[in-house]
């Protein structure tokens, strides 16, 4: 008894130090699992407030190209109203719908919320965004986020006042897409190589490319809204062993400059869920 | 100063600097990751003890990793120089400089070989450990050891660059 006594104290700091790195390692295996709620709020706690006037001052610097990406979308929106659009017949009027009245045909399905971007990365592999703007605040997990240009992400974790967003630029992100053209669906990841960059695949190599060429998302994406700005296509190549081209997709939104975006809720996602979850059982 | 003071003022900006300035750089390439905050571990005075040294180490490592929201990663390479750091010194430094200066590690302290040896050593060893620990996952061998080779190197550029601001070399004639 005495002689592992003396052992440990003879290794005491071997011991300290295996017991802090195998700390440190379970720490980070765990993390996207179990704890990740949890470290959240301790980090918040300590680094939310820095992060926040990090955030305020940067966004001054950027504000430039934030007002010509918000003066885009403006542009295609006010594009979309219905004072645009007329009809030669004199006898028909144009109208657009806005009434909610006949609750039986027309139901809500996405509801936009806006948040301001406090903390953003680019640098590493699984690049994440914080949001200020959490549970308390209407923000659940699975929410798909918008910034002006295009799409950026999934929120992935919330707390009371914060929402963490997986980005686009994250080794495990996924996102079902469509080309504009033809409305051919595949699957948009991210080799973490340039953030300038993303990879779309599965798009057959019987459909005919061109540079420039719009991304936008899926009609059968859960997160997201049909049709929005993705990205266009910088590069494609067949490829060598299968039938697809790998297509490099140079994404829309900025992820530089982040600063207000949009947070989407789909509110029938519960239900489209639990629906095709039952009819899996039988 | 006073020098748990001092150490403190130093953790704290090393910190800031590399979460707010370093960690949010656009990236150059894709094997260039700047990392500077490592060199306040070098630059702990020689009276640190070892149980202290890796204490201090995971504490410094782990506050990065809130910033960074990577729990364990800093906080594990930071245990590794923290663990190697003292028979480094052990093997550079004769022990009449230990015990009689105060001093850090430095090139007043160590000379400019000794301790460029010190710092080339710990940087890599930090890199290595870092990347090794982030491309776990999806290694490609190319990939790590280029990231490991060019953050390196732009992190003794960082160092040097950092020892020349804060702490040159003081010519006995100039005094």
């Amino acid at each position: 008894m005495r002689n592992v006594f003396l052992l440990i104290r003879r290794f005491s700091l071997l011991l300290l130090f295996l017991l802090l790195q195998v700390l440190s390692i379970s720490l980070l295996v765990k993390y996207s699992k179990s704890h990740q709620a949890r470290y959240m709020e301790l980090s918040y706690e300590l680094t939310g407030r820095i992060n926040k006037k990090y955030a305020t001052t940067i966004g001054y610097l950027t504000l430039g190209e934030n007002n010509r990406l918000l003066a885009e979308e403006n542009n295609r929106l006010r594009n979309q109203s219905g004072i645009n659009f007329t009809r030669i017949d004199t006898s028909a009027k144009p109208v657009k719908d806005t009434s909610r009245l006949d609750s039986t045909t027309v139901i809500r399905k996405f509801l936009w919320r806006t948040a301001h971007v406090i903390n953003n990365s680019v640098s590493t592999q699984n690049n994440m965004i914080t949001l200020e703007r959490g549970r308390n605040q209407g923000i659940q997990p699975e929410m798909a986020v918008m910034a002006a240009g295009g799409i950026v992400g999934l929120v992935t974790d919330v707390s009371d006042n914060m929402a963490v967003v997986m980005s686009l630029l994250h080794r495990k992100s996924v996102t079902s897409v469509m080309l504009k053209k033809g409305s051919i669906t595949g699957i948009l990841d991210w080799d973490g190589r340039n953030p300038m960059l993303l990879q779309l695949k599965g798009i057959p190599k019987s459909t005919v490319l061109k540079k420039g060429d719009t991304v936008l998302t899926s009609n059968i994406s859960l997160n997201y809204p049909p049709a929005l700005m993705v990205g266009t296509i910088a590069s494609f190549e067949p490829e060598k062993a299968g039938n697809n081209y790998t297509i490099n997709v140079k994404p829309g939104a900025n992820f530089y400059s982040l600063d207000y975006v949009d947070v989407i809720e789909n509110m029938l996602l519960k239900e489209q869920q639990e629906l095709e979850r039952r009819a899996k059982k039988q | 100063m006073s020098e748990p003071i001092k150490q403190l003022f130093r953790f704290i900006l090393f910190l800031l600097v590399q979460a707010l300035v370093l960690s949010n750089m656009p990236p150059v390439h894709r094997f260039i990751t700047p990392y500077l905050y490592f060199l306040f571990l070098l630059w702990m005075p020689f009276f640190m003890t070892r149980g202290w040294l890796l204490i201090i180490g995971f504490v410094f490592g782990f506050s990065l990793d809130l910033f960074t929201k990577t729990p364990g990663l800093h906080a594990s390479a930071c245990l590794v120089i923290a663990y190697i750091r003292p028979f480094l010194i052990n093997l550079l430094v004769p022990r009449e400089t230990k015990e009689l200066t105060l001093g850090s590690p430095g090139i007043r302290s160590m000379g400019t070989g000794s301790y460029s040896f010190y710092v080339v050593v710990l940087t890599l060893l930090h890199h290595g450990w870092l990347i090794f620990l982030e491309w776990m996952t999806f290694a490609s061998f190319t990939y790590f050891i280029g990231k490991v080779f060019f953050s390196t190197l732009v992190s003794l550029l960082l160092i040097l660059i950092t020892e020349l601001l804060f702490r040159p070399i003081k010519r006995a004639a100039s005094r």
